[in-house]
């Protein structure tokens, strides 16, 4: 740290919630405020506070006019029931409740999976299939042998999307996801997995795939749309 | 509508929308987006950029009604708070390579607030910030200002206003403890 960063001792540590509100913090590092406001109250309570200090800035910009047909995307974008309502994101009940992905794209999966050259070590390999609504798109993850990394395979291409696509882990008996990190809708990935969730990709976890804005989730939790999901099982 | 009457109307139909109601995400959009739009677009200097996340704003507005905490936060302050938020996001993300507009010096950059805030109806709270930033060296609060409504970085602050980093992080964080004090006498 540079002494440009210690010029006030006392309320530097503070003074990162009042950073993040006025807009000076980089990508980076308004990712890591954005992982305290889902994990620490205190702190989350301490940006609420500065965004009710600051507030009265935007009293300084002239309303704006936006397109006549704003509305009408936003309302048919909710109408389409892609969005759905936050609360559905902690029950384990909703994610439970997406179907097993068919034979067929399993059986591509274990091709995908074969073509990459992934052999199976002495433990069971564990993978899941990630389906969504019919006509959605779908992924194929499979953990690697060593445990650590998930091999991540889009069995069919998306759209051109501008939304970042970002994996989340649900270990098994939990209902919190876990992000894992942003795939690509292209290409296989291959994700490193922190050291704290890899001994929770277990039999049974689900894998659960969703749309959000450029950079991945700013919460810490999903904010988009699920476009797939599924449970690890053995292969 | 006086600002009271405003806030608890607006407050009132983001309860409702927590609860699902379409309708009253329309009345929230009707009564906010222009606002909305216009912080969009000053952080964004881009228009399709600011309908879009406009349009991510009122979504995650859908989502997140819940979270809408009436005691603790403004209405309009929350919107703000959410518009901002993507906005800048968008702007730091890849995808948008930031324009950098250069400013020579200090005293080119734009200081909007005298009479644009004039104009406005402040709400007390908002009179008090204002009193606040003026006791601040008019350095720090147009730096403060500009941090503000362009969602700009510390390095582009500085670049814009050619100070090092370092006297541009003083600048910020001393007018935001001294903010502080002051809103809290």
């Amino acid at each position: 740290m540079s002494e440009d960063d210690t010029i006030d001792p006392a309320g530097g540590a503070s003074l990162v919630a009042a950073e993040y509100v006025l807009g000076v913090l980089g990508a980076q590092e308004r990712r890591e405020v954005e992982r305290r406001l889902a994990q620490e109250p205190a702190f989350a309570a301490e940006v609420a506070l500065w965004e009710e200090r600051l507030g009265g800035l935007a009293d300084a910009v002239a309303p704006v006019a936006p397109p006549a047909n704003a509305w009408s995307r936003i309302e048919a974008t909710i109408a389409s029931g892609a969005e759905r309502p936050a609360s559905l994101w902690q029950s384990l009940a909703f994610w439970r409740g997406f179907g097993i992905a068919s034979a067929t794209l399993a059986a591509a999966s274990i091709a995908a999976l074969a073509y990459l050259g992934l052999v199976p070590g002495t433990r069971p390999l564990l993978m899941a299939t990630l389906g969504g609504a019919s006509g959605q798109p779908n992924f194929v993850a499979a953990v690697t042998a060593s445990g650590n990394s998930l091999l991540v395979v889009p069995a069919s291409l998306l759209t051109n999307d501008p939304r970042a696509i970002e994996l989340w882990l649900i270990p098994a008996g939990e209902s919190r996801p876990r992000s894992l990190g942003l795939i690509q809708p292209g290409q296989p990935i291959r994700l490193d997995i922190p050291p704290d969730l890899a001994g929770r990709l277990t039999l049974d976890a689900t894998l659960a795939v969703s749309l959000e804005p450029p950079g991945g989730s700013p919460t810490g939790l999903p904010t988009g749309p699920v476009i797939a999901s599924g449970k690890l099982t053995k292969l | 509508m006086d600002a009271d009457a405003t806030r608890s109307q607006l407050a009132a139909a983001l309860v409702r929308v927590a609860g699902g109601d379409r309708a009253a995400l329309r009345l929230v959009y009707q009564d906010t987006s222009a606002k909305l739009f216009g912080v969009c677009l000053r952080i964004l200097k881009d228009r399709s950029e600011a309908e879009d996340v406009l349009q991510e704003v009122y979504l995650t507005v859908w989502r997140k009604a819940a979270a809408f905490d009436r005691n603790r936060a403004s209405p309009i302050t929350w919107l703000v708070a959410i518009a901002r938020n993507r906005a800048i996001d968008r702007l730091r993300s890849s995808a948008m390579s930031r324009r950098m507009e250069p400013i020579e010096s200090a005293d080119a950059v734009s200081d909007p607030s005298p009479a644009a805030l004039e104009r406005v109806e402040l709400a007390q709270q908002h009179q008090r910030l204002a009193g606040c930033l003026e006791e601040l060296e008019a350095r720090q609060a147009a730096a403060i200002r500009t941090a503000f409504l362009d969602g700009a970085t510390y390095e582009e602050l500085a670049a814009r206003m050619s100070v090092p980093l370092g006297t541009m992080k003083s600048w910020i964080r001393r007018g935001l403890l001294k903010l502080r004090a002051c809103l809290e006498r």
